[in-house]
């Protein structure tokens, strides 16, 4: 061995003090490669850990109606959620009696929001009652990932239903998510129809933020940097709707035993005052959470509650197109008011005869419309021929969609030189076929609301309007009502053609004889016309059409009952009440005291209203 | 005055031992500040308080009473650890804990400097000289019986720093360079076995080829070569019999990032800690992973993130350089000490605490093994601390005993 050296041998201390001096050097690189080099990934996995993200659904925008009543209030409903990353599945079993939901749909839901993000909240059970609210809160210590949060659910203050009008939202879908982009996430409530829909962007708001610590076991701790980085949700925009409730309530009481639809117009703006198609639904029923029973019972109704008859369906007109014809005859010029057809109570064309109701002898075009004279329009399609029909279909808005928003609606059919050439071929068509379009028959089809921005033009006096159901919006960034422009246009009839429609309308109505008696309004002169669209399928489609008062029209009104019969006797004294109601007015109806009322049955619902009366 | 008093006084040792206790507890307030713990500060400035006590009347014992003690000392020590293992309760899975009532604590932490005591007492013997093979098996038994009954409760990281304190304390006392290699090839050759077959003939063939560069005799270096080999082979064996774990923690240590949520979790968490301190830190009480207790049991051997969190790479190289400081001034003792029993003691001590802080605050940068060594004067534990502050108070003493022969 060698020998040993004194103890503490200078080139040994050289030594120990190179190695001390290398292994701190060796700490100190690594701790700046740590804190300086790496700082920026670490603080973003530290964030990451450590900040979660809630967000504050913000208030959706009410609906007020033109009285400025309270129509779609939105209240707070308490949602369940989880969050993936940090949910214990070992605790599923506790969770899914808590929240009363098969563990297999909770693990379903989870495994659906991982796709989007395994960090972000996934809404397991919407609008849960407080009993469960309560029993999930009191567990919150042993659920990790699980909370809850405050979403806002439609509230209807009063029993109105309107559901094809104010529209409702759903949990949006995939196809709207790809569509809708980044502003919605899994789970968001989203406007699916009606203005619902189509003033989504401004009811809607816009969402907050609050970032919150959670601790390593997920559990909040509090609010992050003392909330000075949360941004505030933005509450939508209110919207002003044209509609009067009252109105609304009582035309669908009146509806409550009818399938068929009702459109009343202001004339003077396109403003929609009501419209009611049944049978309908409660809209409630779509407020907070919507089942799946009774979204099927509803899609699966053989009476299709779902679908708007005011906008969709599309029927001949019957009478009601009279008017049409006779003032594209007069101002065509090929009539004028001393025009006289003599009614033999039939019209022979060919080898076809054609019948009427009645014999109504001699007629002018004034008594024409008054006796909804058959034979004489029959004559009168002939003399202006199809392409005046369609030159002024077009124009008083028929075969064209209206522009309303409220959501889907449909262009109809105007017949036309071209439309007969497509459907029966070029030459295969003679003039025969024009013959039952003189009393709106046959393929002529239409819908109530087209009906009603008619019977709007003929109350005053010529314009066409877009009807429409939202006035004014209220900017909250503003504060300032946006209020929203229509178009109108004139439809080209001179005042003199139009002073004898309308005087023909009035006669419908007022004068013995004719066919609207029904519709008479006590104290109130008004005009209009009845018309039943023919039906080879079963029972004929009663159609009312008429505006009041007749000199200063303030509503105008398409009324259309299916298979219900003769327009004048079923469809009329709908309409001359709802018109009576609104020009008399009566009080405004109280809000109801039962928000959450799920009325299917129509019988609760009109007993209500007919309380009222 | 204050010349005088700088002859007899280590105020070097002094202040940089009170600096690193004092930020020690702050960091355990802050990592236990919302969690309800508070009284493991408490306790923590309780044991802080003896220990300062302990650390002056250590620094105040006669050396040549110090000396004589030693061997007693040493001891006594053997028969707490036998003791320990007999009816000691256990901790995180070693049996390491003795308690009476309710004081107790770990007596692993006195054995360390009891251990270094003894063997520099016994070199400092006149008699007594390493060349002499009957006096350097001797030597080696004084760390042996400890660091064997040590490992047997079984702490791992204990056994590490025994290790640490061994190699530097031979090579102060003069020992030759073959002894130093005959002793950290089996080493090198067990650390190769754990990673596998192939680096563990990767470390034996390089293990070979130190022996020979510092050969004395071919058959001292076959001898010990067939004793590093008899240690690679029976890692092998160990390792399969060792508490699941400790082989996680060594699983975890060769890839850190394969288990984030189990056993690499605390590494994983720790490094987030660290770097997201940057160059200034979050903040006291303001560090998101200190304070939402992203790791578990910080205030034990993680102490360290909290530094590196809430006081950045300022605060954290501060620390670092500390206990640099303290390693080098503890070299500085040794060599200024004229007599062999302060000098090795000191060496010894050095080695120990430096062992420890090495470890640990590598262990927490993710460049160590998680072996659950505590960062000396900050990690929570009262025996560790009035043991650190004790060897503190030891480095004083021989500081100020320095010219006695």
């Amino acid at each position: 061995m060698n020998t040993i050296e004194e103890i503490g041998a200078p080139s040994r201390k050289r030594v120990l003090t190179i190695i001390i001096v290398t292994a701190f050097v060796f700490l100190l690189i690594r701790l700046y490669q740590l804190q300086l080099f790496y700082h920026v990934e670490f603080g973003k996995k530290s964030d990451e850990n450590s900040v979660r993200t809630i967000i504050k659904e913000p208030v959706r925008g009410y609906m007020f109606d033109r009285n400025g009543r309270l129509v779609v209030d939105d209240g707070p409903a308490y949602s369940i959620t989880v969050t993936p990353a940090s949910f214990n599945s070992g605790t599923l079993p506790l969770f899914s009696s808590l929240v009363r939901m098969e563990s297999p749909m909770i693990q379903e839901r989870l495994d659906r929001g991982r796709i989007y993000s395994k960090f972000s909240p996934v809404r397991v059970k919407r609008d849960v009652d407080f009993k469960t609210l309560a029993a999930v809160e009191e567990n919150l210590y042993q659920l990790p990932g699980v909370a809850y949060e405050i979403e806002s659910k439609r509230i209807y203050p009063f029993q109105v239903r309107a559901p094809h009008l104010l529209g409702y939202c759903k949990e949006i879908t995939d196809a709207q998510m790809l569509k809708a982009g980044s502003a919605y996430q899994q789970g968001d409530i989203i406007g699916s129809s009606g203005l619902e829909a189509s003033y989504e962007t401004f009811l809607r708001g816009e969402k907050g933020y609050e970032f919150i610590s959670v601790n390593s076991k997920g559990q909040l701790v509090g609010a992050l940097e003392g909330g000075l980085r949360d941004v505030p949700s933005k509450e939508g925009f209110d919207l002003n709707l044209s509609v009067d409730i009252g109105l609304q309530m009582l035309a669908e009481s009146l509806m409550v035993n009818y399938r068929g639809a009702l459109v009343a117009l202001d004339p003077n703006d396109g403003g929609v005052l009501a419209m009611v198609s049944k049978p309908d639904f409660d809209p409630s029923l779509f407020s907070g959470v919507t089942s799946v029973e009774v979204w099927n019972q509803l899609n699966t109704d053989p009476d299709k509650p779902l679908f708007n008859r005011a906008t969709m369906t599309r029927y001949p007109p019957g009478s009601t197109f009279k008017m049409l014809i006779a003032a594209a005859a007069l101002q065509e010029g090929i009539i004028d008011e001393h025009y006289r057809i003599t009614c033999t109570g039939a019209f022979r064309f060919g080898n076809k005869v054609f019948k009427d109701l009645h014999v109504h002898g001699s007629m002018n075009v004034v008594e024409a419309i008054q006796h909804s004279c058959n034979v004489f329009f029959y004559q009168l399609i002939l003399k202006i021929g199809i392409d005046n029909l369609a030159k002024y279909g077009k124009r008083f808005g028929f075969g064209q969609p209206s522009g309303i928003d409220v959501g889907e609606e449909t262009a109809g059919i105007l017949p036309s030189t071209e439309y007969y050439n497509r459907v029966y071929g070029k030459g295969k068509w003679t003039q025969g076929y024009l013959v039952s379009l003189g009393v709106g028959q046959v393929v002529k089809k239409i819908s109530p609301l087209q009906m009603a921005r008619y019977a709007a033009l003929l109350a005053n006096g010529g314009t066409l309007l877009q009807p429409h159901a939202v006035n004014s919006i209220l900017n909250k960034r503003t504060n300032r009502y946006d209020v929203i422009d229509h178009s109108e246009h004139s439809v080209g009839i001179d005042s003199s053609v139009m002073r004898l429609i309308r005087e023909g309308m009035r006669r419908v109505v007022q004068e013995p004889g004719g066919t609207g008696g029904m519709a008479r309004i006590p104290g109130i002169v008004s005009g209009g016309k009845t018309g039943t669209a023919e039906n080879p399928h079963g029972a004929d489609h009663a159609w009312y059409i008429g505006f009041a008062p007749f000199d200063h029209p303030k509503i105008a009104i398409a009324v259309m009952l299916e298979n219900a019969g003769f327009g004048g006797t079923k469809a009329a004294p709908v309409a001359g009440k709802v018109m009576e109601r609104y020009l008399f007015g009566d009080l405004p109806p109280k809000p109801n005291s039962r928000p959450h009322a799920i009325a299917l049955n129509d019988s609760t619902h009109q007993s209500t209203i007919s309380r009222k009366q | 005055m204050l010349h005088y008093m700088k002859e007899y006084f280590d105020f070097r040792a002094f202040f940089i031992c009170v600096l690193l206790v004092i930020i020690g507890l702050l960091s355990i307030y802050s990592a236990t500040f919302d969690i309800n713990n508070a009284a493991n500060f408490y306790r923590q400035a309780i044991w802080a308080a003896l220990g300062f006590i302990l650390m002056l009347v250590t620094a105040f014992i006669p050396l040549r009473t110090l000396q004589r003690l030693s061997f007693a000392f040493y001891f006594f020590t053997l028969a707490v650890l036998v003791i320990v293992l007999v009816v000691g309760s256990t901790v995180k899975g070693s049996k390491s804990w003795f308690g009476i009532g309710g004081i107790g604590g770990q007596p692993s932490e006195f054995a360390k400097i009891a251990t270094v005591l003894a063997f520099a007492a016994y070199l400092a013997r006149t008699n007594v000289s390493l060349s002499q093979v009957k006096h350097l098996i001797i030597t080696l038994c004084i760390f042996a019986v400890p660091m064997f009954l040590i490992l047997a409760e079984p702490d791992l990281g204990t056994t590490i720093v025994f290790f640490a304190t061994l190699l530097p304390l031979l090579y102060w006392a003069g020992v030759s360079n073959f002894i130093l290699v005959a002793i950290l090839v089996p080493i090198l050759v067990a650390v190769g076995a754990l990673f596998g077959t192939a680096q563990f003939i990767i470390a034996s063939v390089l293990g070979a080829s130190l022996l020979y560069l510092f050969r004395v005799n071919r058959f001292a270096v076959a001898v010990a070569f067939g004793i590093a080999l008899a240690v690679g082979l029976s890692v092998q064996i160990v390792y399969e019999h060792m508490h699941l774990y400790q082989q996680k923690r060594i699983t975890t240590f060769l890839n850190p990032e394969s288990d984030p949520l189990g056993a690499g979790y605390n590494v994983v968490q720790s490094k987030i800690a660290i770097g997201s301190g940057g160059l200034t830190g979050k903040g006291f009480l303001r560090g998101t992973q200190t304070q939402l207790n992203y790791i578990p049991e910080q205030w034990t051997d993680f102490i360290f993130c909290v530094q590196g969190e809430e006081f950045g790479f300022l605060g954290a190289s501060l620390v670092l350089c500390l206990f640099g400081a303290l390693s080098l001034h503890g070299l500085r003792v040794a060599t200024m000490s004229k007599n062999k029993f302060g000098s090795l003691s000191a060496i010894g001590i050095t080695g120990i605490l430096t062992a420890h802080t090495i470890i640990n605050t590598g262990m927490a940068m993710g460049i160590m093994p998680v072996i659950g060594l505590p960062l000396p004067f900050m990690s929570y534990g009262g025996s560790a601390l009035i043991a650190n502050m004790m060897m503190v108070g030891l480095l004083m003493n021989f500081y100020a005993n320095r010219k006695e022969y």
